[in-house]
């Protein structure tokens, strides 16, 4: 708040610093030689200007939202702009004359491209193309008509005698002012519009006209002025044919230079796989030059940007990185925001400047009164013929809406500036009713639409979820459309979109995205996608206790060690995303409870998202450690995915999955489980944790962590196929990581890894013999790009375990060195890098992977096995000689 | 309508008018398509809709033309299909997409709406008993997503997840061991609800004249 009044203190003084500054330096020679404290405003000052500036209206926003009550009653464009007028009063009072005004370069350059390049970019694009109709109408005949009965009405009424006579204007004049008053702002509209919420339909159309009427308002503009330059005797009809053509090579040009750039930005953001950094940077660079290129032939730049954006933002967002898609999300808003936040308060400040604009009370008075009256009486005669053609007419509620929603903002103010006072005459009149007409419509009409729309109950718009259903149908929705449309043999507009998106995943999307987005790339997978990721943040946030959109219940934490268990939940909460969670960290906590913190992990593994790991390569300026996100993401999507999936099987359908695999083995591995129970019926502990540990995954085994053997051995007698076969996936993904994170890691979605403890723990080798089992089920979960990589390491691991009873117990005797009894104290590998080589195209590596990890593993384990020679007899019976080891392994640890 | 009869042929479109809801005008161009589908026979068959070009590039387009021959949108019968539909029942058909009239009371708006929406769950519901199971939900999501070779293979998930979905609109909590086995048509209506029906399955029969065009 210091900083804010200073800032505001500052300014007024820098303005008026500037004479007072001059004149002791022409007074007298300020001393020469070593100076202690040298003031250097000047070199600063213009930078300095426009930061301080921003930061002005930034706080002030932050002041506005301070109360809640306040931005619910007065749009924020009303308040920035009262707050521009009471600043600009300040520096009136302060400097004498008016400082700091609304530079038509400045908007145009600097402040208005980041707004439509932000509502370009995130148009919702099948509503946009689905009311194009509509809003193309009031866009160019809403325009037009706006343009010429306002111009004309005035120049009416000057006829008629009521506006002062020193207005010195002619129908040209009044053409040129009407042309100019005419377009509904972007800006204005989607300030006001944005609070008012509105249904999506009315919303689309007000908007989208306001963006695409720029084409208009830039050739009335630039034709009537060039005819008042020119003089009106001076033209010819073919002027006028040529003004009517320049419509079309602006608006036509303009949309043009957008889409292809819309091309070249798809096109450029293929290629930056290698350095995810600058995607962001891109898009911003290329839609800002299809802005300048578009203005630089006078062409219209709006139309370019919005045409840049709408088009090539399903490509950019198929390529570009997760990271990167929220970096371009976030700084576009920012900057839009910002923007729009100046803009606002210095239309406010330059109100102030009186000696731009005259005042006359009949031409302020019958200007207001045109517009409104015309754009109502304009919306109500296209609203008519367009319902003549529209599925769902608008009705009178919406056209009211939409004459009331009519905004005016900065382009026309910028515009108005802009006029060349020795050819019009009266700019300074048209300048300051220009000011009325826009401060009328943003404050007035901004502060009443709210309440309006609430009066008349206008259908508001309702924001559900997405669905994956709905998804769904949509879909089927269009194509029963198109295919009806074929049989009728109309070629309507179902028609026409279908042939395009035909082309579009021929060719267009072929081109422009990554080979690796363009085959996952569909909107309902998207949808699916989406959902699982949401469902599985909810589960994180609700502790991991419930899945929320089916209310199945998860594995419930392990309540035994209460302590551990809250510890490790608080440090999970507490620290949000960002955490390391690596249980490495807490591994290091030398108590008993290492245990608990495999159990954990192994529950973060399935519910949470990966630990992270620090990368070395983070703090390069270059690379973002790759992937990391797109990976969890996958990651949890699976793990959601799988939770789902066979939740919704056993549960929903009783569906028993047979398997011919499995079935055998089933019996044996309950013989363990009870074996290991009897055997080590002093110590149920153990025993809950090698369960634990094999079935985290599963979603209804609640009980699993019970103490009591009986529930345990009744649990598995319930639904044994499911439990076998989700433990075997398991170690078998695990066995599979603890392979490839050492020889050859690859970006695809690793399943629950191990922690390194558990690598080394030698209770986990309790699960050996487990992994000879094979669930085909678990292909399920791999996404589709991944399968035949997936498959293949299955197959090569299944190849590695087929001899059951010999090679399994080496799949898991991975711990390489157990040392005995100081192993769980001992700080296990150094968290190093895991993922060393990320970049691997995901095929080399699939390709890869399969390989190295088989033939790596076994020199390594067939090394290890002299180490581990004298247990190897225990690991052929497998389930009691396992629980030995483990109770002293887990004395030792005790210890 | 041939010339040659269109002295009787005028009181059986006022007929069909009453009918379908169709304006005559409207009942006349779908005629000359009907004629120009069937090649000039009273009635089409599967292997007409082949003749359909553009139709060509539907992923659901045998579930679509599937639709035109079921009884139960031909109000012929809870189920089965039919070998051949003649032009009334053409139009049948063809009234599913007409246009919900403005003048309309609110009651037939509902009525209308859930008409359209039945149209959609006979498609899904491919062995007319009334529910929509995974497996016929499967095939659905199966056939929208052959599109794309990359993703179909998991068409089977997305299903469940679709199904799972639904069973949590239309059961609420529900319990672990419940079993929840197929969609009925009130539960389609719940899962449905948030959707405008008005703007998706209607198309405008007004200007058909580029209807040379094709074919």
């Amino acid at each position: 708040m210091l900083r804010a009044a200073l800032s505001l203190l500052a300014l007024p003084l820098a303005g008026a610093a500037e004479q007072p500054t001059q004149k002791p330096e022409s007074l007298g020679e300020p001393l020469p030689g070593l100076e202690l404290f040298r003031w250097q405003w000047h070199e600063v000052e213009a930078p300095y200007l426009v930061a301080l500036w921003i930061l002005v209206a930034s706080l002030a926003k932050i002041v506005f939202h301070l109360s809640r009550k306040v931005t619910s009653l007065v749009p924020e464009s009303c308040l920035l702009i009262l707050l521009g007028l009471v600043l600009g009063g300040i520096v009136l009072a302060v400097a004498k004359k008016a400082e700091y005004q609304l530079e038509p370069g400045t908007f145009f350059l600097f402040l208005l491209p980041p707004i439509v390049l932000d509502s370009g970019y995130f148009m919702p694009s099948r509503l946009f193309f689905d009311n194009l109709g509509a809003i193309l109408t009031y866009a160019v005949v809403g325009t037009l008509w706006n343009a010429f009965t306002t111009g004309a009405a005035l120049w009416g009424l000057q006829q008629a005698g009521l506006v002062a006579p020193r207005v010195q204007a002619g129908l040209l004049d009044f053409l040129l002012f009407g042309s100019l008053i005419s377009a509904v702002d972007p800006v204005a509209v989607l300030a006001v519009f944005e609070e008012v919420h509105v249904n999506e339909t009315l919303f689309i159309i007000v908007f989208g006209e306001s963006l695409l009427n720029d084409a208009v308002t830039v050739v009335l503009y630039k034709v009537c002025n060039s005819f008042v330059e020119m003089g009106s005797a001076n033209v010819q009809a073919t002027d006028y044919l040529k003004g009517v053509a320049s419509l079309f090579v602006v608006s036509l040009g303009g949309a043009a230079v957008g889409l292809v750039f819309a091309f070249l930005l798809a096109l450029t953001t293929r290629f930056t796989k290698r350095v995810r950094i600058i995607e962001p940077l891109l898009v911003f660079l290329l839609a800002y030059a299809a802005y300048l290129t578009a203005e630089m032939a006078s062409l219209s730049a709006i139309l370019a940007v919005t045409m840049c954006g709408l088009g090539c933002k399903k490509y950019v967002e198929a390529n570009i990185s997760h990271k990167s898609r929220t970096t371009v999300k976030y700084t576009m808003k920012t900057l839009a925001s910002c923007a729009e936040t100046v803009i606002f308060m210095l239309l406010g400040i330059s109100a102030v400047d009186s000696s731009k604009w005259a005042w006359d009370s009949g031409l302020v008075l019958g200007t207001l009164i045109f517009i409104l009256f015309f754009r109502a009486l304009g919306v109500v005669l296209q609203t008519w013929v367009l319902n003549q053609f529209r599925l769902v007419p608008l009705d009178k509620i919406d056209q009211v809406v939409m004459s009331y929603g009519g905004l005016r903002g900065a382009v026309a103010f910028a515009l108005v500036i802009l006029l060349d006072r020795t050819k019009v005459p009266a700019k300074d009149y048209f300048v300051a009713t220009t000011i009325v007409v826009v401060f009328f419509t943003v404050i007035v009409q901004g502060l009443t639409i709210k309440p309006l729309v609430k009066w008349l109950k206008v259908k508001r718009s309702e924001h559900h979820k997405p669905t994956l259903n709905q998804e769904l149908h949509e879909h089927t929705f269009d194509h029963i459309l198109a295919a009806v449309e074929d049989v009728v043999g109309h070629h309507g507009y179902h028609y026409w979109r279908d042939r395009w998106e035909q082309f579009d995943k021929k060719y267009l999307s072929q081109l422009l995205m990554r080979r690796s987005a363009y085959r996952i790339r569909d909107q309902i997978w998207d949808v699916y996608y989406r959902l699982n990721i949401r469902d599985a943040i909810s589960f994180v946030d609700q502790g991991g206790h419930v899945l929320s959109s089916t209310g199945l219940t998860l594995p419930s934490m392990p309540s035994r060690n209460s302590m551990a268990e809250t510890s490790v939940t608080n440090l999970l909460r507490e620290s949000g995303s960002g955490a390391c969670l690596d249980l490495q960290v807490i591994d290091t906590v030398r108590s008993g409870r290492d245990r608990e913190d495999a159990v954990m992990h192994h529950l973060l593994c399935g519910g949470l998202y990966k630990p992270r790991r620090r990368y070395k390569a983070s703090c390069s300026r270059h690379f973002i450690s790759e992937d990391a996100q797109e990976r969890q993401d996958k990651e949890v999507f699976q793990q959601n995915m799988k939770r789902r999936l066979e939740s919704f099987k056993s549960t929903k359908h009783n569906i028993c999955f047979t398997k011919s695999k499995p079935r055998p083995r089933k019996t044996g591995r309950r013989k363990d489980g009870v074996a290991n129970a009897e055997a080590t019926n002093g110590k149920p502990r153990d025993l809950g944790f090698q369960d634990t540990a094999a079935v985290i995954l599963t979603v209804e085994s609640e009980e699993e962590e019970e103490d009591s053997d009986s529930s345990e051995t009744e649990k598995e007698d319930d639904e044994g196929i499911i439990f076998v076969a989700r433990a075997t996936s398991e170690v078998l993904q695990e066995g599979k990581v603890s392979g490839s994170l050492e020889v050859c890691p690859s970006p695809r979605i690793i399943p629950p890894s191990p922690t390194c403890a558990e690598k080394e723990l030698p209770w986990k080798s309790g699960q050996g013999d487990l992994a000879v089992y094979v669930s085909s089920e678990t292909t399920k979960i791999v996404p589709v790009d991944m399968q035949t990589g997936w498959n293949q390491s299955m197959s090569s691991l299944e190849s590695l375990a087929s001899p059951p009873c010999n090679q399994a117990p080496t799949l898991t005797c991975l711990p390489p060195h157990p040392r005995g009894a100081e192993e769980p104290q001992a700080p296990l590998y150094p968290p190093s890098d895991p993922h060393p080589s990320f970049a691997f195209p995901p095929s080399l590596a699939k390709a890869g992977r399969s390989h190295s990890e088989s033939s790596a593993d076994l020199p390594q384990q067939q090394e290890l096995q002299p180490l581990m020679g004298h247990k190897d007899h225990t690991h052929l019976s497998p389930g009691t000689a396992n629980s030995h080891w483990c109770i002293q392994f887990n004395r030792g640890s005790r210890l | 309508m041939g010339v040659a009869h269109s002295h009787s042929a005028s009181e059986e479109v006022r007929e069909l008018e009453g009918k379908t809801g169709f304006s005559s005008d409207q009942i006349e161009k779908l005629h000359r398509r009907f004629k120009q589908l069937s090649g000039d026979q009273p009635t089409i068959r599967k292997e007409n809709f082949n003749n359909v070009p553009d139709l060509e590039l539907n992923p659901i387009r045998s579930k679509i033309v599937r639709a035109f021959f079921d009884h139960r949108n031909l109000r012929k019968g809870p189920s089965g299909l039919a070998d051949e539909i003649n032009f009334e029942d053409f139009l049948t058909i063809m009234s599913y997409f007409r246009p919900i009239d403005t003048t309309m009371g609110e009651e037939q708006v509902a009525q209308s709406r859930k008409e359209k929406l039945r149209f959609l769950f006979h498609m899904y519901d491919a062995n007319s008993d009334g529910r929509i199971t995974l497996e016929e939900y499967r095939n659905v999501v199966e056939e929208l997503l052959s599109g794309n070779p990359h993703i179909k293979e998991s068409a089977g998930s997305i299903a469940e997840g679709a199904m799972m979905e639904a069973a949590s609109v239309c059961l609420g909590q529900t319990e672990p061991d419940q079993v929840y086995e197929a969609i009925t048509f009130e539960d389609f209506l719940k899962i449905l609800q948030g959707i405008d029906i008005e703007s998706k399955m209607h198309i405008c029969f007004l200007n058909m004249e580029t209807m040379a065009l094709c074919h």
